[in-house]
């Protein structure tokens, strides 16, 4: 069994996320139209589309990277109302519930591996110093690069700087962990040691939301597709139900120039 | 405002300024650009003593290039008047400061462009002058740009050897009507009126130049 | 060789006031800076207009401006504090454009991902940003220190004693024997005094840059 990812110390249920009537304009430009979604507990929903169509700014709006112009975000029990002033401390306490993963790692350059995840904990959770770099190092044991733990990012591989970017946000004891194309700046072969993590996160029972276009690990991990075009979601459901016989034609359109390359 | 009287002076003192600035920033990119090709030579004995030359003209003071120009050289036989003596001293400044921006524009553009231009057959010195160089230029304008609004400003210094530029005429205004703080703030704000609008012109050429070439 | 000594006496002055002003320039460009980069208009656009008001004055008239036409009071400043003053505040507003362009530079996925693991404004600024933006901003100043030992050669004219100023005295008090002789020295002491700090900042640069 080995250690687990998510270890004891997280007793807290994971939380469900639900966005209900998201809007957001860039300028003239309309990213968001009105959408809702609703994220279960424990569930890993894959969130798949044409580039352009705000999937990314839709997973955004979740921990409040970006702010939606009109709506409400709900994380487990927090909510966030769109238009009225959201607080310094509320954001903060919202953006602690919940982790994520960025396409390009976005690891601390100056600090070494192993203080870019303990010192997070320290300062955001209040862990001693022995404490964090004591979790650190199991969750990175854990991964497979406890002996990079002494060396710089920079001195990494793509593909092990982004495990560590996940070992990063989930040493925060995280209720939900968002996911912005994680493996879109690797190398195939080398985007396979990230999703071996995400997988195993998943069996764990995180929530998780993915922003990907890794058809296959949508299709394996995921318990719920969301298809989104041109700022609306078009589709969603099973990812097997969905990709297997897509009701709509642009979802038939964007899975078969995605299938069969 | 009694200082009133004194704005034509100050003007008269700024149309100096002004010349000193053109007289320096043409001739001093010119000899520049001669720098920056004598220092990129592959001949040694051409480098190495434009590369002590760039180096003494960026390594010494503006004022001092200034003070050996006009006493300094009367020692041995060149006896130059004031504003003949700052025009040499801020171009031979000017001169080695460009010489680096322009040898930086050059070295920018890709040796795509050399092998290009070689594989049609054009000469050496053609490739040069009408493929390389208004490329080269072209990146450096925007340094080359600020460098001549600092000349522009460091002619302020040719009040140390007494031409009779912005500076010296404020200096003389102030000493005749005690005003101090105000005459050298009017004359303050006449260097802004001119280097401020000057320097958003060369970002909005800046961004202009950016945008037209990828 | 006396004039060697009559020019060198003017070193200590030349240094003293390179690193007052310097320092003055490396502290006072941070509140400049964060002023530059606001985000309530009226500051940001108050702070551009100063800070475009320093750098367009030449250095010569603030030194002059400061030393003359500066009195509150029973108070007017010496030469060495109008020269250093006067090249502390020019200082800061040049520095404050260069830390601004580091963070220009900074990846802007680096203050995300402080956003988004919880960090609040100021840690993210001081832990992760601010680092990571003096690295980057390091030649630049060091260039910087560079010019300013030069321009301190402009406080000669408000009669500090340093290089230039000992220089021209000397020969001013030795018409016929002078000649080029003590400006020449003056020019190889900035020379010599350049070419240390130089390679200084360039083994700084690249240790700095290994580190990463």
């Amino acid at each position: 069994m080995g250690v687990p990812l998510v270890t004891q110390s997280n007793e807290l249920p994971t939380a469900g996320v639900e966005l209900s009537h998201i809007s957001k304009s860039f300028g003239s430009h309309l990213v968001l139209d009105d959408i809702s979604m609703k994220v279960a507990p424990g569930s890993v929903t894959a969130l798949i589309g044409p580039s352009g169509s705000g999937k990314s700014t839709l997973l955004r709006c979740v921990n409040l990277l970006e702010i939606p112009e009109a709506g409400t975000v709900t994380v487990g029990s927090k909510t966030v109302i769109a238009g009225r002033k959201v607080s310094e401390k509320d954001l903060l306490a919202l953006r602690r519930e919940v982790g994520m993963v960025f396409q390009s790692f976005n690891l601390f350059p100056h600090f070494s591996v192993l203080r870019n995840v303990a010192f997070p904990q320290e300062r955001i959770l209040g862990r001693s110093r022995e404490e964090a770099e004591a979790r650190a190092l199991v969750l990175l044991e854990r991964v497979g690069l406890k002996d990079k733990a002494h060396q710089h990012p920079g001195k990494c591989s793509g593909g092990q700087q982004q495990r560590i970017a996940i070992v990063r946000a989930l040493a925060l004891d995280p209720r939900a962990m968002l996911f912005d194309e994680p493996t879109s700046a690797l190398d195939p072969e080398v985007g396979v040691e990230v999703l071996a993590v995400m997988r195993e996160l998943a069996s764990t029972g995180m929530t998780m939301i993915v922003v990907t276009h890794e058809m296959q690990f949508a299709r394996d991990v995921g318990d719920h597709l969301v298809v989104m075009a041109d700022g609306k979601i078009i589709e969603e459901g099973a990812p097997n139900a969905v990709m297997s016989d897509p009701r709509e034609e642009r979802t038939r359109r964007f899975l078969s120039a995605v299938l069969e390359r | 405002m009694d200082l009133v009287q004194y704005f034509p002076r100050l003007l008269d003192g700024l149309g100096v300024s002004l010349q000193l600035t053109a007289i320096s920033v043409v001739c001093g990119y010119l000899i520049g650009l001669l720098f920056a090709l004598g220092a990129a030579s592959i001949r040694p004995w051409l480098r190495w003593p434009t590369l002590v030359v760039i180096e003494i003209g960026r390594g010494i003071p503006a004022l001092v290039v200034l003070y050996i120009a006009y006493y300094g050289l009367p020692s041995i036989g060149i006896l130059l008047e004031n504003f003949t003596a700052a025009a040499f001293g801020l171009t031979f400044t000017v001169a080695a400061y460009s010489s680096e921006t322009i040898r930086a524009g050059l070295q920018s553009v890709d040796n795509a462009q050399r092998e290009a231009s070689a594989a049609l057959g054009l000469s050496p010195l053609t490739t040069f002058v009408r493929i390389i160089l208004p490329q080269g230029t072209r990146s450096a304008v925007p340094a080359l740009m600020g460098l001549a609004i600092q000349s522009f400003q460091g002619t302020s210094l040719a009040y140390s050897i007494s031409v009779n530029e912005l500076m010296s005429q404020s200096y003389q205004v102030s000493t005749v009507t005690f005003e101090y703080l105000k005459v050298y703030a009017i004359t303050g704000l006449i260097y802004v009126a001119i280097a401020v609008p000057a320097t958003w012109l060369s970002m909005l050429v800046e961004r202009r130049l950016a945008r037209g070439h990828v | 060789m006396t004039v060697l000594l009559a020019v060198l006496a003017g070193l200590p002055l030349t240094l003293l006031v390179t690193v007052c002003a310097f320092a003055i320039g490396l502290v006072g460009g941070v509140p400049i800076m964060l002023g530059l980069r606001s985000r309530i208009f009226p500051v940001r656009i108050a702070t551009r207009f100063l800070v475009d008001l320093i750098r367009g004055v030449p250095t010569i008239v603030w030194l002059f401006l400061l030393y003359f036409g500066f009195s509150f009071g029973n108070f007017r400043f010496n030469s060495l504090g109008a020269a250093v003053l006067g090249l502390g505040i020019i200082s800061a507003a040049y520095l404050a454009e260069m830390y601004r362009g580091a963070f220009l530079v900074l990846a802007k996925g680096q203050s995300e991902a402080a956003q988004a693991l919880g960090f609040g404004r100021r840690t993210t600024f001081v832990r992760i940003l601010a680092p990571q933006a003096i690295r980057t901003a390091l030649p630049s100043l060091t260039s910087y220190l560079l010019a300013l030992v030069k321009d301190s050669s402009i406080a000669s004219t408000i009669g500090v004693t340093e290089i230039v100023f000992a220089a021209t005295t000397f020969a001013r008090q030795n018409p016929e024997s002078a000649g080029l002789t003590p400006f020449f020295f003056a020019a190889g002491v900035y020379l010599a005094v350049s070419i240390p700090l130089a390679v200084v900042a360039r083994r700084l640069d690249t240790r700095l840059r290994r580190s990463f």
